[in-house]
C-alpha cells in the first residue's frame, strides 16, 4: 500500500519555481541596498547619500528591529495556522491583546520589582504570550469544534481585542493609554527573538514530522487522517503556535516602548494585517516572511528618519507602499498559493 | 426530516410553528437572537469582573447573598444602553414606568437612527457581495472613497449653482451619485483582480482599505484641506445641500429622508437579488461557481459586477455620512464599513434582515454615548459586544449543538448537515461532510 502522504505536494523550498521566487526576492532586496550604498558613496551630498546614511545607520537598524518584530513574529504564526488549514485573519487581535496584557501585568508587579526572581518586564512579556495564546485557543475551538467560518471568526478576534484592550485599560488605568512603565525591552532582544523564531519555524516546518503533518493537514487532511494522525489536533497546534508567536510579537512591540496606546486602531495599527501581507509576500516561507517583514519595517524606519532630516514626504504614503506591493504581487506574480484545504472544515469519518 | 421521537418540544407546539416558517430562515433568526443574548450574557460577566477589579470609593452594585461589592452595575449598564438609545421611554430609576415626557423625536433616538441609516447602506454593501460568494471586507475603504468623492463634487458644484432648496436637491442627488461612482470604482478593483487575476478578495479588500484611508488622508492634507482647520478635513458643504432633519433636533445628525431612502434601497436590493436575472446569476455563482458557469452565467463578469454594486452601496453610505452626519469629509472616518460586516452577518446576508440588524447596532452605538454620560463603565464595552456578537453568529454549529442537546434541533445527530451556512465565501460549499475529498483534489480556490 502506498503512503498517502507521498501525494502531498511539498511546497516552497523544495519546489524549484517557488524557490526562484524567494531567491529573486532576496536578490532584489540585496541588489537595491547595494545600489543605494554605491550611489551614496559616489554622491554623498545627494538624496542618495542621505538615504544611504540612514539605511546603513545603527539607529535605523534599531528601529527596524523594533518595528519588524511584531510583523515577522505574527507572520510566522500566520504560516503555522494557515499551513494547518486554518486561516488566521485575527493576528491583529492577538497582537493587540498581548501588547496590552504585557504592559498591564508588568505594571501590576511594578517595573522595579521581580516575581520569583524574574524581573517584572519579563513576567509581563510571558503574560502577553499567555493572553494571546488563550485568545488563539478560543479562536481554535470556535473554528475547529464549532465549525465557524474562519474569516468571520478571525475578524471577531480582531474586533474583540480592539474593544477589550482599551476597555480594560480604561478600567485599570482610567484611560485608553496606559502610563509608561519607565522600563523597556531593548531592540537587541527583539532582533534576537525574530532571528531565533524564524530559524526555528523554518526548521519545524521543513525538517520535522510535525511540519509534514502540518502541511498535510492544510493540503490534504484526508491523507493525514488515513495515516492515523488527528487533523483537529494538528490544527489546534497550528493555531496555538500562531497565538504564541503573535504573543511574543505583541509583547515585544509594547514593551520596547514600555506603554500600551489604545486610541484609534491601537498601537498595533494594522501590523497584524501587514504580517499577513508579509507571509503571503514571502510565500509561506519563514525566511521570505523575515525578508518581507524587515523590508516593510525598514521602509517605515527610513521614512521616519527622512522626515527628521526635513524631506517632506507624506509619511502616510510611505506606509501605504506595503499594501500596494501586496496587491500587485497577488495580481501579477500570483506565486502565493494558499493551502488547498485552508478555510474548510474537516470531519473525521469514524 | 422532522425528528418527532427525540424532540423535547411538545408536538402540538411544533405542528403549530412548522407551517409558518421557512426552516432555514427561522434557524437564521434563532441563531442571531441567541448570539445577541449570549453576547449580552458574556458582556454582563465582563462588566462584573472588571467592576470587581476596578477601584472606586463606593460600590455601585452589591451582589445578593454573597454581599460582594462591584464598581459597575451590570443591570444599570444594559438598562442605560437600551433605554438611553431610545431616549428614555422608560423613566429612569423606576423600572416599568413609562416616561410621560418622552417623544420619539428626541436627540438620543435621532443619534441611534442616524447610525442605523448609515449601517443600512454598509450592511447592504457587504450582504450583496456575500450573496455572490465574495467576502467584501473593503466596504470601509469604498465608503471613504465615496465620501471623499461626494464632498469634493458638492464643493466643486456648489459655487456654480444659486443657493436655494432646488439646487440643494440637485447637489444632494449629484453628490450621492458621485459617492456611488467613487465607491463603485474602488470596489471594482478587487472584483476585477478576483475575476481576472485570481487574487483573493479578502486580502485585496483589506489592503485597499488601508490604501483608501491613507491616500484620501494625504489628498485632503495636501490639496483639499479647509483653510485654518485644525483637523484634516475638507470645507463644509453648504447647509442647503445637506439632508435636512425633519422633526428630529438638528444636532442629532439624522434625516428621516435618508432613512426612507435606505429602506427603499433594502426593498430594491431584495427584489434585485431574489427576483431578477442578475440576482439569479449573483446567487448561483455565490452558491456554486462551477455550476453557474455550466448554466451559462459569466462568473467573472458577475464577480466584477457584484463587487462594483457592493462598492457603490458603500459609496452611497459615505455620501450619506458626508451629507447627513458630518457635513464635510473628515479624516476620522468612523468604522461604518466594518460594522457593516457585522450587520450583514447578523442579518444572514439577507437584505431584509439588514434593517433589524442595523437598528440593533444603531442602538448599541447610540447607547454607548449614554453609557458614557450616565455610568462610569468605559464605553469601549460596546466594541467588545460587537466582537462577541460577530463571533457567536459565526458559529451556528454551536447553537445547533446546543439546540440538539435541548431537543430542538432541526436535523438529527446523524442526519445530513444543513448547508445553509452560506457565510463561507467562495469556498466549495460541500466541504462539510463528504466534501473533504473533492476539495482536497480540486482545491485551487484562491490565489
Amino acid at each position: 500500500m502506498r503512503n498517502p502522504l507521498a501525494d502531498v505536494p511539498v511546497p516552497i523550498l523544495d519546489d524549484l519555481i517557488d524557490d526562484d521566487y524567494v531567491r529573486s526576492l532576496v536578490v532584489g532586496v540585496v541588489g537595491t541596498l547595494g545600489a543605494l550604498g554605491l550611489l551614496g558613496v559616489a554622491f554623498p551630498d545627494s538624496i542618495a547619500g542621505d538615504l544611504a546614511g540612514i539605511v546603513f545607520s545603527t539607529g535605523t537598524a534599531a528601529s527596524t528591529a523594533r518595528l519588524a518584530a511584531p510583523i515577522v513574529l505574527a507572520g510566522l504564526g500566520g504560516i503555522f495556522a494557515e499551513k494547518s488549514g486554518v486561516i488566521n485573519i485575527g493576528l491583529e487581535g492577538l497582537l493587540i491583546i498581548s501588547a496590552f496584557a504585557s504592559v498591564y501585568i508588568a505594571s501590576v508587579i511594578g517595573s522595579g520589582n521581580a516575581l520569583l526572581g524574574v524581573p517584572a518586564i519579563w513576567v509581563g512579556f510571558l503574560a502577553g504570550i499567555v493572553a494571546s495564546t488563550l485568545l488563539a485557543g478560543v479562536f481554535a475551538v470556535v473554528c475547529i469544534e464549532f465549525k465557524a467560518d474562519q474569516i468571520i471568526a478571525g475578524l471577531a478576534v480582531w474586533l474583540i481585542a480592539l474593544g477589550l484592550a482599551p476597555f480594560m485599560s480604561t478600567v485599570f488605568f482610567g484611560g485608553v493609554n496606559t502610563p509608561n512603565l519607565g522600563a523597556s525591552v531593548g531592540w537587541r532582544y527583539s532582533a534576537a527573538m525574530v532571528v531565533v523564531a524564524t530559524a526555528a519555524s523554518w526548521w519545524t516546518l521543513n525538517r520535522t514530522a510535525f511540519g509534514k503533518h502540518l502541511r498535510a493537514s492544510g493540503e490534504n487532511p484526508k491523507a493525514l487522517d488515513t495515516v492515523g494522525v488527528s487533523v483537529s489536533r494538528v490544527r489546534y497546534a497550528g493555531v496555538l503556535i500562531s497565538g504564541v508567536l503573535s504573543g511574543v510579537g505583541g509583547s515585544a512591540l509594547a514593551l520596547s516602548i514600555g506603554q500600551f496606546v489604545g486610541s484609534g486602531e491601537t498601537m498595533v495599527q494594522g501590523k497584524g494585517f501587514i504580517a499577513i501581507v508579509a507571509y503571503l509576500f514571502g510565500n509561506y516561507n519563514p525566511l521570505g516572511t523575515l525578508g518581507a517583514g524587515v523590508l516593510f519595517a525598514g521602509l517605515d524606519a527610513t521614512q521616519i528618519r527622512l522626515q527628521q532630516l526635513g524631506y517632506a514626504i507624506p509619511d502616510t504614503l510611505v506606509q501605504t507602499i506595503p499594501y500596494v506591493v501586496v496587491i500587485v504581487v497577488l495580481a501579477l506574480v500570483g506565486r502565493t498559493r494558499i493551502p488547498a484545504a485552508a478555510g474548510d472544515h474537516y470531519e473525521t469519518e469514524e | 426530516m422532522s425528528r418527532r421521537d427525540g424532540g423535547r418540544l411538545p408536538t402540538p407546539v411544533r405542528r403549530l410553528i412548522e407551517p409558518f416558517v421557512d426552516r432555514t430562515v427561522a434557524e437564521r433568526v434563532l441563531i442571531s437572537v441567541a448570539a445577541i443574548a449570549l453576547s449580552i450574557a458574556v458582556g454582563f460577566a465582563i462588566v462584573l469582573v472588571s467592576g470587581r477589579i476596578a477601584e472606586c470609593s463606593a460600590a455601585a452594585w452589591t451582589m445578593p447573598v454573597t454581599g460582594l461589592g462591584f464598581c459597575y452595575d451590570p443591570f444599570e449598564v444594559y438598562a442605560v444602553l437600551f433605554n438611553g438609545a431610545l431616549g428614555y421611554p422608560l423613566a429612569v430609576g423606576e423600572p416599568g414606568v413609562f416616561n410621560p415626557s418622552w417623544t420619539p423625536f428626541n436627540l438620543s433616538f435621532g443619534l441611534t437612527l442616524s447610525e442605523t441609516t448609515l449601517l443600512i447602506f454598509t450592511g447592504l454593501s457587504v450582504a450583496v457581495a456575500f450573496r455572490a460568494g465574495l467576502f467584501n471586507i473593503g466596504t470601509q475603504g469604498q465608503l471613504v472613497v465615496g465620501a471623499l468623492a461626494t464632498a469634493l463634487t458638492v464643493l466643486a458644484l456648489a459655487p456654480l449653482l444659486p443657493a436655494g432648496p432646488v439646487s440643494g436637491v440637485a447637489l444632494v442627488v449629484v453628490g450621492t451619485l458621485a459617492g456611488a461612482v467613487g465607491g463603485g470604482l474602488w470596489g471594482a478593483i478587487p472584483g476585477a483582480l478576483k475575476a481576472y487575476a485570481d487574487a483573493n478578495e479578502v486580502i485585496t479588500t483589506i489592503m485597499l482599505n488601508f490604501v483608501a484611508a491613507n491616500v484620501a488622508y494625504v489628498l485632503v492634507l495636501e490639496v483639499f484641506r479647509a483653510e485654518g482647520s485644525s483637523v484634516v478635513a475638507t470645507r463644509y458643504v453648504p447647509e442647503y445641500a445637506q439632508f435636512t432633519p425633519w422633526l428630529f433636533p438638528g444636532s442629532s445628525d439624522f434625516a428621516l429622508l435618508a432613512l426612507a431612502v435606505g429602506t427603499a434601497f433594502i426593498g430594491a436590493l431584495y427584489y434585485l437579488v431574489e427576483h431578477t436575472p442578475f440576482g439569479y446569476d449573483l446567487r448561483t455563482s455565490g452558491v456554486q461557481a462551477a455550476a453557474a458557469e455550466y448554466g451559462g452565467v459569466d462568473a467573472k463578469l458577475t464577480t466584477v459586477r457584484a463587487m462594483t454594486l457592493s462598492g457603490a452601496l458603500g459609496g452611497v453610505g459615505g455620501a450619506v455620512w458626508v451629507l447627513m452626519s458630518e457635513g464635510r469629509w473628515i479624516a476620522s472616518v468612523p468604522d461604518l464599513g466594518f460594522d457593516g460586516i457585522t450587520v450583514s452577518i447578523l442579518a444572514g446576508n439577507n437584505p431584509l434582515g439588514v434593517l433589524p440588524a442595523a437598528f440593533l447596532f444603531g442602538i448599541l452605538k447610540g447607547g454607548a454615548l449614554e453609557i458614557g454620560f450616565r455610568t462610569n463603565v468605559p464605553t469601549e464595552l460596546v466594541g467588545v459586544l460587537r466582537g462577541l456578537i460577530i463571533l457567536f453568529v459565526a458559529m451556528p454549529e454551536f447553537f445547533r449543538m446546543a439546540g440538539r442537546y435541548a431537543g430542538l434541533g432541526s436535523s438529527g445527530p446523524g442526519g445530513p448537515e444543513t448547508t445553509e451556512d452560506d457565510s463561507d465565501g467562495s469556498g466549495d460549499d460541500d466541504g462539510t461532510t463528504d466534501g473533504a475529498v473533492a476539495t482536497a483534489e480540486g482545491g485551487e480556490t484562491d490565489a
